[in-house]
Parts: structure tokens; sequence; C-alpha cells
């Protein structure tokens, strides 16, 4: 069980940085809150006292999403929820949706939210593999000498290990900066031991721009979750991709190696076993939702077929 | 094609009622004002809808509506002894002896009825509410029957005992009749396996079962339909873990359940071979409807790609594991010689 | 404690509260405004039996902390009625029989009121995924779908309000007709109380203290911290049993609480009632119990073992029970064999997982009648054995069954009823006692995990001519039904076949395992789960078409089943050949024919899910020039 003397609710970031600046270090921040009750159960961390929570969702800082510098910036108390039915994320994320569909159930998702998923670090996040293929940018915020320290860091360098974070402990994730991917297909792959309210084993995201014929790789993004202690770009997939016309050979040499991506210390085998079958998947149903040709479509699927 | 699909089916039976030990259940039953019906026995509600079969066991045996039924907590100071709630028994055990109950209790009613109107009482009928004597003008609400008869000093009860005799095994070598009544089923199950992730969906279940009579076909449907997904989630994903004796599966989201989205379309057909022994000729379809759904996938997954899984659940992993030692052949473990 | 002021509106009522800060929605909801319709089933929104709506969004109530509902609005399951008048959800939830056990129902009742909200006109694909946050453990979720599609059609217009009407029965034959249940209307409104719900005036709230140890030899058990903490008005140990400390259902080898040894992680060693669950739990915590480590035995085929760690000093084989059936000469049987298959088959030990954890509720009247509610499966069996525990006369031992949120045997062995009665006793106050769920699947009973090896000698024409089975079960630390469940898995094993020469064994043995008990087919699920996959491995080296096989062996009327009973009726093939016809099964050896199979797909089974399609469809493809020039 989860206790506290103290819970605020600050509508600024300005008051939520003094909040904490005041206590005596002793807090947490909460968020969608939906990791936070469960963790303090038996099985997990057990019955904890924090003396005071800091409830950063209804900063409003954290809460736009708009568009910056020709990227798109999604405050990091986002719900899970707004990349299925927000406009402008849709069009601009297309990999984000069906990540959204995977995540948690219908409920969870209205709570849950990005900067959540990217602060919790867990190895298998299912948010992570697609804000990688996005190229994310962290945002931080800390109260140092008195003025508000913003920083920014990759999501790359941001996730250091399972449940380690290059945030320190004072410091908010305001949100994430994303590439605007309009007009890429997006896929995302994933399995657990069931179809809801499941935590991925693995999982993949893939998008993929084509050129006007809808037959070569203009670009290709791919990251894998789950497999390792931080989900990870698979550039040499990439790489071999880019720029490429589609052709079974080229689909089936880019999964050559992909099972050197498995890092993690249980169920090693089957995930090296999954892991090629989902870049081979993930690029196919990508493929088809960037507007593949006929042709190109049919190979992927055939590829992904084994 | 990554996603193969199979067939497999499987039968399977089951005993009712407590196992090789006399089984009882007693009830009491008053028609009480208002022409509702008490009935009184040691029922255990816990979902399968029990408490629905007994009302309507007693609305047709008195001639009333269930919903005139009310029918008593289980408690040990209140209410004779059913015993428990388990091994497929209500429904025979108890459905049984509240029929019988209301059997006796319905004879005292019809006999003092026949008294008032000074008709035969074999000629007094029930249904719905009513009672009346047949080929006359004698027709009442049972509510006013009730009451008219109180005023004569009559209250109506009745009591019944139901026993199945069963024996114990023999120590040496098992001979004994367990039970009295044993009932039968069968399923085919309809698999699709991702061979890519090794899931297995189970898209659709045919089931047939013997249930002697159907009270509430609706309910036995429930019944069947639960009972599947409880196997399935056995056959496929639950698996209670100990390291050394300790839990690593301490929640539900370790311990996982299926979901609706991991249920197949159950298609129930209630077979009924009565019951040549009780009086209502029902058996019973709690536990014996989740018996032949494992292996009945299991064969589905061997149709579909050809991998016998014989230690369960066939999680993920295991599928996969299982098509990368068909892949090895040297690797077999199923012994056969001719 | 800090306090927190909250306001909000509930089911339309405006509220004003100061609430502990620590609490979530949940209990601000059951606790402090007594709406006890929405329930706890797992606490980590892993369930969904907790949903309430709050501004019209759909949540779990069991991750919220109470604070973030302030200035907002909640909707429960008891809003869902207006002027007493159930919506069209409960109405379609009561008429198509969509309710079981009842515990899942107000949560999933709400989530089909979002699912039809977001989306009136949503398939039954789509309804299953917005329901896919909520757990049922009863009915396979089928009827409940069709309760979904039932309250739409319904809202949309295209059914008629009477559609959720009950049929009267002509003639006054109640048997064999769809009568709605009884108990439902109570269940889908939110109505209905379990055990955990129940409160009574100066109610203690009592925590347990359990083993971290699979075997170990209590030393010694230190309670003078807790006692002093402020809250706690008893402890209770072993020493505290007045009568027989020995329960089970056919050996009684389980204490009330661990007495001088543990033999599993999470067997109770202490109980204490204190004035709140927090208070309690503090108790707990700071009670010191001293272990001597004992060695310990996991295995059931290890424990079987010369020189193993006994469990139980009464049984120093470890084994609980042996059950042995014996019919005809196998030897003779297997020799005349046209082909003989021998293959092991193994099962896992799995949790009954009903939404409802245990929970219970004691007190002793004004008559000194020690009385226990709690959702138990056998009050019957539970009374005599408390009687004898607690050396009462049985007149003054009452047990009432609360509604049972889900038992599927699991609720049928007792576990805890005897520390309830043990400090309702010391303290002379109501206690109650609700598990978490982590409780409840790290302590409580499971299906039996097993071990087969299976013999079957048949000729070439599928007639099975002899079978030898073994199966060792592993019954963990205790006793509890598993004499019971072995024997029904022997009975039952060799499946409904004429089988002239058999020879059955089923073991029970103790191990430092999680104690296995009831379950819901009770040792015949494992064991005829080896026998129906070792008849499909038959069928393939027989090229025998396995509905064939199994009708050429199905046991008929005045046939002797394998305890030589001779049957007064079987509809063995009956229900087979119902089953062969309703699935349009295509004839043929089970020979992995998946791929050119003609049955499959038809009716009866569902589309395959891959969750994929909505995203898709709300995240149109960019249109290429190669379409625009097609288009």
């Amino acid at each position: 069980m989860l206790s506290c003397d103290t819970y605020l609710s600050p509508g600024s970031l300005d008051d939520a940085l003094a909040a904490v600046a005041a206590s005596d270090g002793r807090f947490r921040f909460v968020a969608g809150a939906t990791d936070l009750l469960p963790w303090a159960r038996e099985g997990r961390a057990g019955d904890v006292h924090v003396p005071l929570l800091v409830d950063i969702s209804g900063i409003p800082d954290l809460r736009t999403i708009e568009p910056r510098d020709g990227r798109i910036w999604i405050g990091a108390a986002t719900p899970f929820q707004r990349f299925l039915d927000h406009p402008e994320l849709i069009r601009l994320m297309p990999g984000m949706p069906d990540c959204a569909v995977w995540f948690a159930d219908n409920q969870i998702r209205e709570s849950a939210t990005i900067g959540g998923n990217l602060v919790n670090a867990s190895p298998s996040g299912d948010g992570i593999p697609p804000l990688l293929t996005a190229n994310a940018t962290i945002e931080l915020a800390a109260l140092r000498d008195g003025a508000i320290r913003r920083r920014r860091v990759s999501l790359v360098d941001f996730i250091k290990g399972p449940g380690q974070t290059e945030a320190e402990h004072d410091e908010i994730l305001l949100g994430v900066e994303c590439d605007t991917l309009e007009g890429y297909g997006g896929a995302f792959e994933k399995v657990g031991h069931r179809r809801s309210l499941v935590i991925a084993v693995v999982c993949l995201s893939a998008v993929v721009r084509l050129d006007p014929s809808g037959t070569r790789f203009e670009d290709v993004r791919v990251a894998i979750g789950g497999v390792g202690p931080v989900a990870r770009r698979m550039t040499d997939v990439e790489q071999r991709l880019i720029g490429q016309p589609i052709t079974a050979e080229l689909l089936r040499a880019c999964l050559v190696g992909c099972e050197q991506f498995v890092m993690s210390r249980t169920r090693q085998e089957y995930r090296k076993l999954v892991a090629p079958g989902f870049v081979a998947r993930g690029l196919a149903n990508a493929i088809e939702r960037a507007g593949g040709s006929p042709d190109a479509c049919g190979i992927a699927k055939e590829i992904a077929n084994g | 094609m990554a996603r193969k699909r199979g067939r497999g089916m499987a039968g399977g039976w089951y005993g009712i009622a407590r196992t090789a030990a006399v089984d009882r259940a007693g009830t009491w039953v008053e028609i009480d004002d208002g022409g509702t019906v008490k009935v009184v026995t040691g029922v255990t509600e816990i979902g399968e809808g029990i408490l629905t079969v007994l009302a309507q066991i007693a609305a047709e045996e008195i001639g009333v509506r269930p919903e005139d039924v009310v029918l008593g907590d289980n408690d040990t100071a209140r209410s004779p002894e059913a015993a428990h709630a388990g091994a497929t028994r209500q429904t025979y055990m108890l459905g049984n002896s509240v029929a019988m109950a209301c059997r006796e209790a319905k004879g005292r009613f019809v006999q003092a009825v026949a008294e008032m109107w000074s008709v035969d009482p074999d000629s007094i009928a029930t249904g719905n509410g009513y009672v009346w004597a047949v080929d006359t003008n004698f027709r009442q609400s049972m509510a006013q029957a009730v009451e008219q008869i109180k005023k004569r000093g009559v209250v109506v009860v009745g009591s019944a005992n139901f026993t199945a005799h069963h024996t114990g095994l023999d120590p040496v070598d098992g001979s004994g009749r367990p039970w009295q009544a044993y009932v039968f089923g069968c399923q085919v199950a309809e698999v699709e396996v991702d061979t890519v992730t090794g899931e297995v969906q189970v898209l659709g279940v045919w089931a047939a079962h013997d249930v002697g009579r159907a009270v509430n076909p609706r309910g036995v449907e429930g019944q069947i339909e639960g009972g599947i997904v409880q196997a399935l989630g056995q056959g496929l994903m639950e698996d209670y873990k100990l390291a050394q004796g300790h839990t690593t599966t301490p929640g539900f989201a370790k311990y996982i359940l299926p979901t609706s989205l991991d249920v197949p379309h159950v298609t129930s057909i209630i077979v009924e071979d009565r019951d040549p022994i009780g009086p209502l000729g029902v058996k019973g379809i709690g536990e014996p409807a989740m018996v032949p759904t494992i292996p009945a996938v299991m064969n589905a997954i061997y149709d579909a790609i050809g991998v016998r899984i014989t230690s369960l659940p066939a999680s993920p992993e295991r599928i996969l594991e299982a098509l990368a030692k068909q892949r090895n052949p040297t690797i077999s473990e199923i012994r056969s010689h001719s | 404690m800090a306090e927190l002021k909250i306001e909000t509106t509930v089911n339309g009522r405006r509220i004003a509260r100061r609430v502990d800060p620590s609490q979530r929605v949940l209990d601000f909801l059951r606790d402090d405004l007594h709406l006890t319709g929405t329930k706890e089933g797992c606490g980590a929104g892993e369930c969904g039996t907790c949903s309430v709506f709050v501004d019209g969004v759909l949540v779990k109530s069991c991750l919220l902390p109470v604070a973030k509902v302030a200035g907002k609005t909640i909707d429960t399951i008891e809003g869902l009625a207006v002027s007493g008048e159930m919506s069209a959800v409960q109405k379609a939830f009561h008429k198509a029989g969509a309710s079981q056990c009842g515990y899942c129902i107000p949560g999933m009742v709400m989530a089909a009121t979002a699912a039809l909200r977001l989306n009136p006109d949503a398939d039954r694909e789509e309804i299953k995924e917005r329901l896919g946050g909520n757990i049922c453990r009863c009915t396979g979720y089928q009827k409940i779908f069709d309760a979904v599609e039932m309250a739409r059609d319904f809202l949309n217009g295209k059914l008629s309000a009477t559609a959720f009407d009950e049929l009267d029965a002509e003639d006054g034959k109640y048997i064999g007709v769809n009568v709605r249940r009884i108990d439902a209307p109570s269940k889908v409104t939110g109505a209905l109380r379990y055990a955990g719900d129940m409160v009574l005036p100066n109610m203690l709230h009592v925590q347990v203290l359990r083993s971290p140890h699979p075997h170990a030899r209590i030393v010694s058990i230190d309670v003078t911290d807790a006692e002093g903490l402020p809250g706690v008005e008893g402890i209770v140990t072993s020493v505290d049993v007045p009568g027989q400390d020995g329960f089970g259902v056919f050996v009684s080898d389980q204490p009330v609480m661990a007495r001088d040894k543990v033999r599993y992680v999470g067997e109770p060693v202490v109980a204490i009632a204190a004035e709140s669950l927090a208070q309690a739990r503090r108790a707990i915590a700071k009670v010191r119990v001293e272990y001597e480590m004992l060695p310990a035995v996991f295995d059931p085929d290890e424990a079987m073992k010369e020189g193993a760690p006994i469990v139980h000093d009464y049984a120093p084989d470890n084994i609980v029970k042996h059950i042995p059936i014996r019919k005809g000469d196998i030897e003779a049987g297997f020799a005349q064999a046209d082909l003989i298959v021998e293959q092991t088959y193994e099962t896992q030990q799995v949790e009954h997982a009903y939404l409802e954890t245990e929970a219970g509720l004691a007190y002793v009247d004004h008559d000194g009648v020690v009385t226990v509610h709690s959702p138990s499966q056998n009050i019957t069996h539970h009374r005599h054995m408390l009687a004898r525990i607690l050396n009462l006369p049985i007149n003054k031992v009452r047990m009432i069954m609360s509604p049972v949120g889900g038992g599927f045997g699991g609720k049928e062995d007792m576990i805890y009823q005897g520390m309830l009665a043990l400090l309702t006793m010391k303290t002379r106050r109501p206690v109650r006692l609700v598990f978490t769920r982590e409780e409840s699947i790290a302590t409580t009973a499971k299906r039996h995990p097993s071990r087969t090896s299976y013999k079957m000698g048949l000729t070439k024409d599928g007639r099975i001519l002899a079978s030898q089975v073994r199966i060792v079960y592993d019954g963990g630390a205790y006793g509890m039904s598993t004499e019971g469940v072995i024997r029904k898995g022997a009975i039952l094993g060799g499946g409904p076949y004429n089988i002239p020469n058999i020879q059955i064994d089923t073991y029970g043995v103790y191990t430092n395992n999680t104690p296995s008990g009831a379950f819901r087919s009770f040792g015949s699920l494992q064991s005829q789960f080896a026998t129906e996959s070792h008849l499909d491995i038959c069928a393939e080296r027989l090229g025998i078409d396995p509905f064939e096989l199994r009708l050429t062996n199905a046991m008929r009327k005045g046939d002797a089943t394998h305890t030589k009973q001779p049957l007064k009726s079987s509809a063995m093939s009956d229900v087979l050949e119902a089953a062969r016809t309703a699935s349009r099964w295509e004839h043929g050896a089970p020979n992995i024919r998946g791929a050119t199979r003609s049955d499959l797909a038809g009716e009866g089974t569902r589309p395959s899910c891959t969750l994929s399609p909505r995203a898709v469809a709300e995240t149109p493809a960019p249109k290429l020039q190669h379409e625009k020039g097609a288009a």
C-alpha cells in the first residue's frame, strides 16, 4: 500500500518545483498514477510511505501538443489515448496509433501518460520504440540556484537502463519533441501472453516512407523493445534498406543478424526467434500503410509470412 | 502463411456429486402467504445459477412463477444440510431434493384445497400462481387459496432428503460405484497459430455435453462457455510459478488470465440423456464443461503446425521452441513401437 | 495525519469531505461513501472490477489517488439506474444471462456503458476490444458480448424494449425454459454485498503475518512490539487454539496458524486485529519470528525418494494417498496390441483467480454463538471443523455463506475462517479480513500440477486393448482435497472408453510448494488431458479419424467402467455425433492436415484478433502517386 502525508496538485511548473525544493527530498512526482499504486504492493515495493506526492499532471506546459521548430511537441502528461484520437498526432505520428491500441487497455490509456512511460524506463515500455523512430528529444526542468533550468536530452541518451534515466530526482520531464512523420506508414508489433492488458515480451516499431511509385524505401526507421535492458534503433537494418528498391532479396538480407539485438537474460531463445519475424512483419505492415505498390506489398508480405 | 489454422477434438466424462461416498441434501418448503413459496436448503450460489434453477424447479412443481419463490440463505443455523457447492452436484442433489420437498408440500396443499372445495384431490391442478379443479368452476389464485386454507388451520409445509448411494473404492483393485450418474462431453476446437510469435488463438469451440436435462438452457451454455475459457487459460497462458517455494507470479500482471480478446466463439450443443434414478432426470455441467477443452486445443495445434504440446501451458515460447525442434528432427519425444 | 479537502460530485450529488490523502478513489467510494458496488479485484489496474466514470471517462478507481477527483464528477454503478429503473445495459445483462458470480459485473457494466457511449454502433469485435480491461472468470465473456449487442440494438432502435422482458411459461412448465437469473438485478446494479462489502459497528480489521520460508522450524514468536502499537486489539497464534488444531477434507493435517513449523511460503503464522487496516499492517511488520531453516522439497518425484525431507511426520514417505485401479490383465492386452504408444504429459499449477478474493466477517452473537460469514463453498463441513478447532458444541458455531464472487473449488477448502473465529472470541468484537490479490494468489490452494506416464495398446482397427496410466500429483504442503482429487483423477483417467485391461495409479504427494486443493474438474482435467492427447497420437498412427477411434471404444449402456460399475446409461456416442455434426468436421486422421482442411473459418468461429485494424482505420495511409494515377 502506498501512503503519503501530503498530496499536492500544483497548477504551474513554478509551484511544482518550489514544492519539491521546500521538501526534505522524500517526494515522488505523480502523473497518470497508473504505475504508482501497483508499484507499492506485495511482490514489488510492498508498503511504501512517501511523505510528499506532487501531481504534475495538471501543469499546463505538460499538457500541450503543438508544432515546434518543424517538429511536434507532446507534453509529458499526454495520455496514450490521444495518439488514437488527436488529429494532429495521428497525422504526424503514424507509428503511434498501432502502439496505443496495444497499450494496456481502453481505460488505462486514458490515464497513463507518455512521460510516465518514459521515466519508468521499463525495457518493455511500449511507447519507447515508436518514439525512438521519431528521434524524440526529451525536455527536463529543475530548480537550480533559484531559477528553472531546462535541458534537452535525446531519448537514446535519456534511458540508461531498466528503471534508470538521465533525469535527476527533482527534475520534471516536461515533454518530448518528435520528428513529424507525415506521409510515413507506421506499424507496431507486439507479443506477450495475451492480447489485452499485456506486457510485451518483444515489441517493435517500424516507420517507412516510400518514393512516389511506392516501390523504393526513401526512409526506414525500426526500433525494437523488450529484448534487452533498453529499447534500441536497428540501424543496421535501416541502413540496408534506405534508398533501395523493395525486393525479396533485400528484405531477406536485412533480417540476417537481427537476433543480435537480443540482450535479455531471460527467454533469450524465444526473443531471438521472434525478432527477425517482427522486423519482416513490421516492415510489411509499414510498407502497406505507407502506400506501397501492390507488388512491393506482396513481396514484403511474402517475406513476413516466411 | 505465418498464421496457420487447424482443428482438433477430444472427449471426456464426469461423475455427478460426491465421489465414492454417500451424498445427501435436505430441503424444507412452505407454501406461504401471497401464494409465494419459501424454499430453505443449504444452497450455495457460487455464480452457476443454482438459485434460478431451484426457483424454476419449485415453480413448476408447486405451480407458481419463479419470481414467487423465495430461497433461504445458506446458514448452518437456519437451513437443513445440503452439503457443498462443488462436485457438479447442486442441480442433481439440491434440484432433486427441492423437487421432492415441493411434491410433498404440494400434496398437502392439494389435499387441503380438495377438502375445502369438496372435490377429488386428483382433479386439482396448479400452474403459474393459480389452483383449480378440472371440469369445475373452482379456480383461485394461490394467494387466495393459501389464505383460505390457513383459516382452516393448515400451514402447508414439506420436506425431503435426496440421497445418492455411492460406494467407496476397493483399496486393492479400485472397484466400486463412485457415482450413480455420469455425464459425457465432446469438444472440437479450431485454432490459429502465429508461427512468428508462437501465439495460439482459439477461434471456435463446438461443445456437445450431456447434462441429463437442462433446467435453464442459457445457464447451461453459460457454464460451458465459462468452463471452456477457464480451461483455455490453463491450456495457453496461466502458469503459477514457484522458485524455491516463492511465487514469481504474485499478481494479475504476472499471473495471466484470458481477456475478452483471447476467447473463442463457443457453440454449445446440449444433449439430454435423462438420469434414470433421480425424480427430475437432471444431472450437471459445472466441471465437465472444461474437461475436453485443453486436449481439443492441443490436438488442433498439432493439426495446424505438427507439434504436440504435452506440457502445459502452450505458451508462445513453448510453441516456438517446439517448432524449432520440429525443424531439427533428431529430437523426438514420442516413442512408439509397432 | 494530514487531511485533504475534496469536493466532488458523485452520482449527481455534490459531496465535500476531508479525506486521507493516501486514499484511492476506490477507498473513497467504498469506505467513505459506502458505495460498495464498485469492487476491488486486484488493486493494480489489472482486472476492471473497480471501473467508474470520472468526468465521463472510464477509469480504474484502484489506480487513482483521491486527490485526482477534486472538482470532478464521478459516476458509479449505483448511479446508472435512474430513479430505480435499470439502464438498457443493465437490463440486457439481466436478460442475456451475462452475470454469473457477479463480482466483475459492476465494472463490466460500466465498461459496456462506456463502449456504447464511445461508439453507439460498435460491432462485436470493437466491443471485445473496449472490454479488454475487464476480466471475467466465470462467463467466458460470450453472454457479456451478447448483452452489449442487445443493449446497442435497443439503444439504436433496432430492438424493442420487450426484448428484455421475461418470457412466461405457457403451461407453468419452467424446467427447460430460459428464465432470467433471479440474482442478476442485484449483481448488475452493484446492490449485492459480498463479505468484503459488509461492515459491522466496532468492527476490527485483520491482517496476517505469513511465512517467508518454505520449510522452517519456528524457534520463537515475539509480539511485544506489535501489542503496544495504537489500535491493536488482538493478536493470535497457534497457542490460542483451544481445541484440536487441525483441519482438512480427508486428513486433519493443517493447523489454523503454523504450529511448531512452517511448510510453505505464505502459511499464516500470526493474525492481528486492529482498529484500522493500516494499524493492523503496521503491527504485522513489528512481529518478530525466529526461524530455523529446514531442508525443503519442491518436486513430488523427489519427495517420494528415500531420504527426501519429510513434510509431515505422520507420512514419512511424503505420500498423501495412492489410488490403484486394476481391471483385466494389462500385460496380456499389450501382448495382443498391434500398436503401443507411450508418452508423458505434464500440467502446471493454476490459480482459481476468482475476482472476489477470500474475505470473511466474524462475530460472537448474544447467545455466544461464534458466527462466521464467508464465501464458503462448504459451510457444513467448515462448521464441523471449526467446532473441533474451537472446542465448542456444534450449535455454538454458525457458518453463513456470503455471496460467492467465484469459487471454482477454491473456496471449498477451509483457509482463514479459523483465524477470524479466534480473533473475534479474543477481542469480543466483530472482525473482518479481506485478502489482497497478492495474498490470494500466493497463499491459497491451487490446481494440482501433475506428471503422467501413459501407455496404450490398440489393435489395427482402433480397439483399445490395454491402458497403463501413472500420475503423480503435487499436493503441496497440506492434504486439503488431495485425496479426493487423485481419486477422481484415477476413476476418470482411463476416459469414457471400454478398455478390457487397465491399470491406473495416482499418487498425491506432499512438497513444500503452495498447497494444491479443490479446483473445478478435480484431478480429472489432468488425467483426461493425457488420455485425449494420447488418443490423438494413436489415431494418427493408425490413420483413423479421431471421432471414429472414440466411437469404436465409447462406453455404452451396460458397459462396465474402469471401476467395474455397469453404466445405467451413456451418452458418449451421442455427444461425439453431436459435436461432429455441429462443427461440420471433415473426416480424416489427425495427420497435420490443417493446411488442406475444408471445414475451417466457417460459422461458429470468430475473426482472428490483430488489434491493428482499429488503429489503421483511424490513420488513413498516405496517397502515393501510383495510387492517385489509378484512381
